[in-house]
């Protein structure tokens, strides 16, 4: 018998659980070389073509340094949606008035397209990193915030008169209990963060070109190089899906405590 | 020895205490004074949870609180622990009136309300910690109390690996952790099955006889209430409010076996059950 089948369901799952992701990515590439190859038009290169690009896109200084600058908002912005938006929602949470007062202004900012606040918001800090960052910041904030709402919501009651009876103040049970007991809500809030941090990051620059991947995206797609602008979807595709994965392991090992013993295979949601 | 059923308020306050002055002078551990409870329902119709509930409860003592659902023992429980504020009335612990919750009441909860975050040991020195306890010190305790509810060897698990009766020991430990002077337990073994239950009201009891906290148990269970309890307090449901004081006169240490045989605690159990049976008849009984 070998190893992995002697191990149990817990082993195999986490081998189909990365095997099934890659047959997926290459059963895209095959389909797209093939409708590529029937379709024959110029704005449409073959699958071969576009990864040909990725390298050149990749390895030249200024895709690099445009990549990173890219990066580099993003995180900023994701970093103080975070640290902004998680005791927000926790305190909104756990205090029905605070709630009361900033659901409805939640409310009415939830469906504004964030991107389309750039124009505007260009007008007031400029074209450049200051303006696409809020932009990423205001995209991420909501669901973190509803999110850590849900999740302090939902803390047991007598979980948090335990620790009040250990003699903790309302301050300290928000840190040591509330905190914890809602990780999971909030990591979940904070996973669809990341995905909408890296959406808005392309259409701020798209809006606002000056650099970024999305500024070399939309530049090539004026230029007719259709080989970069796909191999410059495929780098963000292709970081998002790395991002996403680094960010499950973190949140796996955070609340490994509240998992059932199941595994689920890498989403991309 | 057995003294039958007697009614509530018909005990003065000098039986209620130890003989000596210097008893008669300290306070009663706990001391709830015209305690009443109401609540808002959906219908916005006030609806009296407690009414006018008096109790005086002696340092050390075990006393049950008994009374079918819904008739706010759990309520009055919260209210001494703190987490609740009664609309009228209040309640000093040692003389000192309850404001809010404090270590010198231990919680225990029917649905152990363990932090699922931290490991048994951890859970078992949170408060510790909390209270600036150094950690070689707390874990120390830690693994002392861990001991005593039978858990050595499950410092490391989480509580999503612990069986019901497992997680409830781990809640006792926690609580005693922090050396609380009373423990209040919330149906605690209410979510048990029967021989769990058993195992725990047997180890409860050993715990309590070798440091004689004073204890206030609610349970909807009368065998229970009478094997544990010096005292057992029966409510009546809507409002809720003392029914009886039944003084427990069984012999200490009690050990389950011989107690089951025994026809004065039989006679408890039955005059109990009866006495809560015709409970409905008894809503205008003041």
């Amino acid at each position: 018998m070998s190893a992995v089948a002697d191990d149990g369901s817990g082993r195999r799952g986490l081998s189909a659980g990365a095997f099934a992701p890659l047959l997926a990515c290459l059963g895209l590439l095959v389909a797209w070389q093939i409708g590529a190859m029937l379709l024959a038009t110029d704005s449409i290169p073959t699958a071969l073509d576009a990864l040909r690009a990725v390298p050149d896109v990749l390895l030249s200084r200024d895709g690099l340094i445009n990549i990173l600058d890219s990066i580099r908002r993003m995180v900023i912005g994701l970093a103080a949606a975070v640290v902004v938006s998680i005791p927000l929602g926790l305190v909104m949470g756990r205090a029905r008035a605070v709630a009361a007062f900033f659901n409805p202004i939640l409310m009415v900012i939830y469906p504004v397209p964030k991107a389309a606040l750039m124009p505007i918001i260009m007008l007031w800090l400029g074209v450049g990193d200051l303006s696409k960052t809020l932009v990423i910041f205001l995209a991420v904030t909501l669901p973190i915030i509803y999110h850590s709402f849900e999740g302090a919501k939902a803390v047991e009651e007598k979980m948090i008169w335990s620790g009040a009876a250990m003699g903790m103040s309302r301050a300290q049970i928000m840190a040591r209990i509330v905190l914890p007991a809602a990780l999971p809500e909030i990591l979940a809030g904070c996973r669809t963060g990341l995905v909408l941090a890296l959406i808005t990051m392309v259409t701020s620059e798209m809006i606002a070109r000056k650099s970024g991947a999305g500024n070399i995206l939309f530049n090539a797609l004026d230029m007719g190089q259709y080989d970069t602008v796909f191999a410059m979807i495929i780098v963000v595709g292709a970081l998002g899906i790395v991002l996403d994965a680094a960010f499950d392991r973190l949140r796996r090992f955070l609340v490994a405590w509240s998992e059932t013993r199941q595994d689920i295979p890498l989403s991309f949601s | 020895m057995y003294h039958g059923l007697r009614k509530a308020g018909t005990r003065s306050k000098v039986e209620e205490a130890s003989p000596g002055a210097a008893a008669l002078a300290a306070p009663p551990m706990i001391a709830i004074e015209g305690v009443s409870q109401t609540f808002k329902t959906a219908g916005r119709k006030e609806h009296l949870a407690i009414s006018n509930v008096d109790l005086e409860i002696a340092d050390g003592a075990f006393v049950s609180i008994l009374g079918p659902s819904g008739c706010g023992k759990s309520t009055l429980l919260y209210i001494v622990g703190g987490f609740v504020m009664p609309t009228a009335g209040s309640v000093k612990v040692r003389g000192r009136a309850v404001t809010g919750p404090g270590p010198d009441r231990g919680p225990v909860f029917q649905e152990f309300a363990l932090f699922p975050w931290k490991t048994v040991l951890g859970n078992v020195t949170y408060g510790l910690r909390q209270q600036g306890v150094p950690r070689f010190e707390a874990e120390e305790r830690g693994h002392k109390l861990l001991a005593m509810v039978g858990l050595k060897g499950f410092e490391a698990f989480y509580p999503k690996e612990l069986s019901g009766g497992m997680k409830q020991r781990v809640a006792i430990a926690r609580t005693l952790a922090y050396n609380p002077s009373v423990l209040l337990m919330d149906e605690p073994f209410g979510a048990l099955d029967a021989h769990t239950r058993t195992r725990l009201q047997n180890d409860l009891l050993e715990i309590w006889e070798r440091d004689r906290k004073t204890v206030l148990f609610v349970t909807h269970a009368v065998d229970e209430a009478v094997y544990l309890s010096d005292k057992v307090i029966v409510m009546s449901r809507s409002p809720g409010r003392i029914k009886q004081v039944i003084d427990i006169d069984l012999p200490r240490p009690r050990r389950r076996a011989e107690l089951l045989l025994d026809p004065h605690y039989q006679k408890y159990v039955v005059d109990i059950e009866r006495l809560i049976e015709d409970a409905p008849e008894d809503a205008v009984h003041t």
